[in-house]
């Protein structure tokens, strides 16, 4: 019955071993926030283009209107019947408890800024931790008299041909250059007569 | 009679403990599950993304790619149809669809060269950047505004209205150098062209002047 020395040494070393993994398995923390969906499917929700929204459509009493800009913003001006949620704020214990509410209520989100370009940092963020009842607003905002003006924007749209202008701007300068050359060839002519005439004197001693 | 019991089970005490161990291990390999995720934390993501340092203003590249600042690795976002019909020079095309393809990830997951993504406006080339980053991809820009703030300010430069700062002035300057540099013609350039066309005929008519002359000299010394 009696132990060998070493073997005791086994026993007390694996006893340790063992409560330190159970304190670390105590000790894991659950990380607070975690992605739900993952990159590549978010690239198949972006290419659908389904989660645009134009302002025609948001008299709805199913949509709620979030606007992400700042609160001295949305104090001078907002759409009527929206809440501020500004994006840094987006992970505020607050805020997600609202996502969290809408999303249980089936409620779908319309989220606008002054630009579509603001908006789609926030809805792409939300959208990755698994809110995928948003979309966004595509509207241009300006102030006209403190009151909001906000009016329908296409998204990404082609403003100009590039080529074309470039190609007519070479066109107008060719142009300016065939005029110029015209001008110049009548003084040329003149040159040549007087220099003949100063030879013949010379011949007659 | 307890000292007893507790003898016998510290007989088994080996047992014991690999069977602890077998549990453990276990476990441990059921626990991965839980915690892995793609890419970076939300937190860190969220706050890389509120921050305005991913642009690059159209005049800053403008001035890089007239320097050919070997760095810069522009990627073109739209479909292939806009990218053939005016991209920016030596762009590459990555549609945003196959943004995530394994041949794409050469171009974007590299520390070598400062990437700038591009496209119309800054909406879909914003959210590559985002999905870049959340990958971990590093130095990726994304240019302000796009090709419709590259004709605004680059190919087709506002000219300032007089009471506007020197700055402006400046400014205006770089663009319309810049925009000649990428194609586009004034027709205050040919100006210069048709000076330096005069000269050369002028002297032409001098030289036909000189063979003149020396022929009628030499009958006039044989006659004195």
């Amino acid at each position: 019955m009696k132990e060998l020395e070493k073997t005791k040494r086994i026993s007390i070393a694996s006893t340790l071993f063992i409560l330190i993994i159970i304190m670390a398995l105590l000790a894991y923390k659950r990380p607070k926030y975690l992605f739900k969906v993952n990159t590549a499917n978010t690239l198949e929700k972006l290419i659908n283009k389904d989660y645009i929204v134009s302002l025609n459509d948001i008299y709805n009493p199913d949509y709620v209107l979030i606007d992400i800009r700042d609160q001295f913003e949305f104090g001078k001006a907002h759409l009527e019947n929206s809440i501020n949620i500004s994006s840094p704020a987006i992970l505020d214990e607050a805020n997600i408890a609202i996502f969290d509410k809408l999303k249980s209520d089936n409620k779908t989100v319309i989220m606008y800024g002054n630009n579509p370009n603001e908006v789609t940092a926030p809805f792409m963020f939300l959208y990755q931790l698994g809110y995928d009842n948003i979309k966004i607003l595509s509207t241009e905002n300006s102030y006209f008299q403190n009151n909001l003006q906000s009016k329908r924007v296409e998204i990404e749209k082609s403003e100009n041909d590039v080529n074309a202008f470039i190609a007519e701007s070479i066109k107008k300068a060719n142009n300016g250059l065939k005029q110029k050359v015209v001008i110049k060839k009548p003084a040329k002519t003149v040159l040549k007569f007087e220099k003949k005439k100063k030879a013949a004197a010379e011949g007659g001693c | 009679m307890v000292k007893k019991k507790i003898a016998k089970i510290l007989a088994f005490r080996y047992k014991i403990l690999a069977l602890i161990f077998i549990i453990l291990a276990g476990g441990l390999v059921l626990l991965p599950k839980h915690q892995k995720y793609e890419g970076i934390k939300p937190e860190e993501l969220l706050s890389k993304v509120i921050s305005p340092e991913r642009y690059i203003s159209t005049d800053k590249l403008a001035d890089k790619l007239i320097n050919k600042d070997p760095s810069y690795l522009l990627i073109d976002i739209r479909d292939e149809e806009s990218y053939t019909k005016y991209t920016l020079p030596n762009a590459f095309n990555v549609p945003l669809a196959k943004l995530l393809d394994e041949d794409s990830e050469m171009y974007l997951d590299q520390d070598s060269y400062n990437v700038v993504l591009f496209s119309n406006d800054s909406f879909y080339a914003d959210q590559a950047w985002i999905l870049c980053t959340r990958l971990g991809y590093k130095n990726i820009h994304v240019l302000k505004g796009g090709i419709n703030q590259w004709f605004k300010t680059i190919i087709n430069p506002q000219k300032p209205i007089e009471n506007m700062p020197a700055k402006e002035f400046e400014l205006y300057t770089f663009r319309k150098a810049a925009s000649m540099h990428f194609g586009v013609a004034y027709p205050e350039q040919f100006k210069g062209t048709t000076v330096i066309k005069k000269e050369p005929t002028i002297k032409k008519s001098t030289k036909k002047v000189i063979t003149v002359k020396k022929k009628k000299k030499a009958p006039a010394e044989g006659g004195c």
